[in-house]
């Protein structure tokens, strides 16, 4: 099994090629058909026609769309994301920095998320039709709807400047951190606890709970080996969805709280046409999201071995 | 019993230490550091790249130039003592302090500007700020690689530097003050290359400590600095996008000097703890509404005049702009203008009637144009005040919202028939707001995007340009302007003032009208 387990991992990783290749593709052409040039916007208002044409010619706007592409995959075989054409800094010493960041930023909101989530489902499928479950749901219905520029605001005005409980923007330690996680945590959360209630619930139906309440198990022991055991798959799709976007970046989030993620930076290149910026955080992002799904389905293969990793194949 | 409830208590103390551990707002603040707020990363602080108004702000605290402004906006050595212009204002022989250095320790020389020059010239540096020196000569040669060095830039000894012009060009010394003229070290540019921009060298105040991009700036006092003392450990530029947090940061202490936001603006003014710390001063730059003055409908001026006499800026600015700014009368702001254009600002006063009779008289009532905007909010909402003045005297205006590189490419190519912009001083001369703007040679990127084309007005711009008297100089600016403003290829309608507020224990900060003038010397903390 072990074996085949890695040979999936790599058939995965393998796939990743052409999938980036179809992306870099795609999102090349989209940039191209966008209207705004580059180049007119780093070179300053007063730049003579002569400058712009060179710097055209440099950065190759110059050629045709498939001469272009090609000269970007060859760059980025050799593991070259490019420099931006604004800071002329290197686009994947920028990622590398800006990643941890955006790592942390993810991992808090799972860390504040998770339990949360998990606990308010709990709590309304076992108290169906009481006044906790009206509660839970108001909360987890607000948690949903509320727009996170709007809760991010609010956050920052009441814990950072009326309580100074933390700082409102920055990237640091972990007091930076607080606020931002909290505020991307609340729509996680209140899915995660809708995908939970609506489990748990039908689980509780299930024929095989009535046998262990009948066998006189305590109830923890029946919600937790039982219910959370046969729950657990949807709740990790959800959390591995989740993840996977936090980890290309909260845009709304970061700019808020000035947090230094991905988000921000992908962004910022997007409003600046700055390409290669642009192509090197889609690129990395298309990793991620693979490699995080990737590592959920072998999860799934853990959690439940009924799940087959390979089942179209056989 | 008690165990059980002790273990209750415990995840919520827990908590609590938890929070209480990690919680704390203002004690992050260095000594002795001044605080201030960017709204996005600078782009870079290589001189010879630098087009935006923070990385130039921030170079200024880095570099030095041979000259530069003083508070009347008059130049004064940098580092250059003392300089003479020769009768026929073509040489320019600057005499260098002897005694400044780099960062790393190494004097200026005549060389270094020698080098910091041609480095601009160069068409290996792409450096989109070469027009500064395209007036010396052999510059042209140069940058085609027709020439080795640039011949106009000769170095007479260690300490003494003389630059010629092709002709005599009144705002030179002016230019000499932006940072593109600033002296870099060239073992450091061939040092890194590309990176230099992240570890700029130069002989100023400030030594750039660390940068981290989209983060913040960390510049330390230089003790080297040979002109002043720095009473100030260091300047921290910290990166916050959102105006609004930044707002908070300074309501806690954490910015020192923040540039304020239009929308903050009322509410420090209206508060009496707040409002004896705000500084304001009137900027050096002119707010219009552009039109594309070389195709229909906007190639007939009368129709131009018309949208002028149509819309009432007075008003807007007092009720739109909060006052914000001061009424403009044509492209050179008044604290440029040592000239009267009384005579000709007539043509400016809001008069709808006349609108409406140029436009019922020139058979153009229910003229479709497109007025291309960005997506400020505040833009948007001037766009719309506009196009309600210009449908009561018959013009149907269709606003067009870009993103801002978009809008600015189609600007530059001339595709809308109105549009709204800003030009901002780079040097304190009238030149700045003649030349670049309305002179035929400048089309669209260039700076002239209204594609406004006259004979006349490009004779007297060159005619100023040449002129070595400053009266003469005013004479033919004036001229130029009063034709300019005649002929309407914008509506002129503000220079903006800025508004700074500070924390009470900042003293000695003010406002200069050119951003590279803050060198960041005079500023002090007393807390």
């Amino acid at each position: 099994m072990g074996v085949d387990i890695k040979a999936y991992i790599l058939k995965r990783l393998l796939l990743l090629i052409p999938l980036l290749l179809g992306i870099t593709l795609l999102t090349f052409s989209l940039l191209k058909a966008l209207p705004g040039d580059p180049v007119q916007g780093f070179v300053g208002e007063r730049a003579s026609p002569e400058i712009i044409e060179s710097i055209r010619k440099e950065i190759g706007a110059d050629k045709s769309f498939i001469s272009q592409y090609a000269g970007y995959l060859k760059l980025l075989i050799t593991g070259d994301f490019g420099r931006s054409y604004y800071t002329n800094r290197d686009v994947l010493t920028d990622i590398a920095m800006k990643f941890p960041n955006t790592m942390k930023l993810a991992f808090g909101a799972m860390f504040i998320a998770i339990p949360l989530g998990i606990t308010i489902g709990y709590i309304s499928a076992y108290r169906r039709g009481g006044f906790l479950e009206r509660f839970m749901n108001i909360v987890s219905i607000t948690g949903l709807s509320i727009p996170v520029f709007w809760s991010g605001i609010m956050i920052m005005l009441i814990f950072g400047l009326e309580l100074k409980l933390f700082p409102p923007s920055g990237t640091g330690d972990i007091r930076f951190l607080v606020l931002p996680a909290v505020v991307l945590s609340i729509p996680a959360m209140a899915t995660l606890a809708r995908v939970t209630r609506t489990t748990v619930i039908d689980i509780l139906g299930m024929p095989y709970i009535n046998t262990a309440v009948a066998k006189g198990l305590p109830s923890l022991k029946i919600s937790i080996i039982h219910v959370l055991k046969n729950a657990i798959i949807p709740i990790v799709t959800i959390i591995g969805l989740d993840f996977g976007s936090y980890l290309n970046g909260a845009v709304v989030t970061e700019t808020i709280f000035g947090w230094d993620g991905i988000g921000r930076f992908t962004m910022e290149g997007i409003i600046k046409r700055d390409y290669p910026v642009i192509m090197g955080c889609i690129i990395s992002g298309t990793v991620i999201f693979v490699v995080v799904n990737l590592i959920t389905d072998v999860i799934y293969h853990y959690l439940d071995p009924r799940i087959r990793l390979h089942d179209k194949e056989r | 019993m008690r165990n059980k409830k002790g273990s209750r208590l415990s995840p919520a103390a827990l908590l609590f230490v938890v929070l209480l551990l990690f919680s704390c707002s203002s004690s992050n603040r260095l000594d002795g550091y001044l605080y201030y707020r960017l709204n996005t990363n600078p782009t870079t602080l290589d001189p010879a790249l630098i087009t935006d108004v923070s990385g130039a702000a921030i170079a200024a605290k880095l570099f030095n130039g041979l000259v530069r402004l003083k508070d009347n906006l008059e130049i004064a050595p940098d580092i250059a003592e003392k300089w003479q212009i020769s009768k026929d204002g073509l040489r320019y022989t600057f005499f260098l302090k002897k005694g400044v250095r780099f960062s790393a320790g190494r004097e200026v020389r005549a060389q270094d500007f020698k080098y910091s020059f041609e480095r601009i010239l160069s068409p290996d540096t792409k450096s989109p700020n070469s027009w500064i020196f395209d007036k010396v000569e052999g510059a042209k040669e140069f940058r085609e690689g027709r020439a080795d060095e640039v011949k106009g830039f000769r170095v007479i000894n260690d300490y003494a530097f003389e630059i010629k012009l092709k002709k005599p060009f009144s705002p030179f010394l002016s230019m000499l003050t932006t940072a593109p003229a600033y002296v870099i070290p060239k073992e450091d540019v061939k040092k890194w290359g590309v990176d230099f921009s992240s570890h700029p060298s130069g002989t100023g105040p400030f030594v750039l400590k660390e940068w981290l991009p989209n983060r913040e700036l960390i510049l330390q006092g230089n003790k080297m600095y040979f002109d002043g003392d720095v009473s100030i450990s260091g300047i921290i530029y910290r990166i916050i996008p959102e105006d609004l947090t930044a707002v908070t940061e300074f309501e806690l202490g954490n910015i020192d000097v923040l540039s304020l936001p239009a929308s903050a603006y009322s509410k420090f003014r209206d508060d009496r703890k707040w409002n004896k710390y705000i500084v304001s001063n009137s900027g050096l730059n002119t707010y219009y509404l552009g039109m594309n003055s070389s195709r229909q409908p906007f190639d007939n001026p009368s129709l131009r005049r018309a949208v002028s006499y149509a819309i009432d800026r007075t008003r807007i600015l007092i009720t739109f702009y909060e006052n914000r700014g001061r009424l403009a009368i044509g492209p050179v702001p008044d604290l440029l203008r040592k000239w009267n254009i009384k005579e000709s600002s007539r043509f400016l006063i809001y008069n709808p009637a006349k609108a409406k009779e140029i436009i019922n008289k020139e058979r153009l009532s229910g003229t479709k144009v497109f007025l291309y905007i960005t997506a400020d909010q505040d833009v948007v909402d001037l766009s719309e005040i506009i196009q309600s003045y210009l449908s009561e005297v018959g013009i149907n205006v269709i606003i067009k919202q870009l993103e801002w590189s978009a809008y600015k490419d189609a600007v530059n190519k001339g595709e809308p028939d109105m549009f709204w912009l800003s030009w901002w001083a780079d040097y304190p001369d009238p030149e700045n707001f003649l030349f670049p703007l309305f002179h035929s040679s400048n089309l669209g990127p260039g700076g002239n995007r209204a594609r406004y084309v006259n004979k006349e007005v490009d004779f007297l711009i060159e005619k100023g340009q040449y002129s070595i008297s400053e009266k003469e100089r005013n004479y033919f600016y004036q001229k130029a302007e009063e034709i300019i403003i005649k002929d309407a290829p914008w509506v002129f309608f503000w220079h903006r003032n800025d508004y700074v507020i500070t924390q009470p224990w900042i003293k000695g900060y003010r406002i200069y009208p050119i951003y590279t003038m803050d060198k960041g010397t005079e500023i002090s903390i007393e807390r």
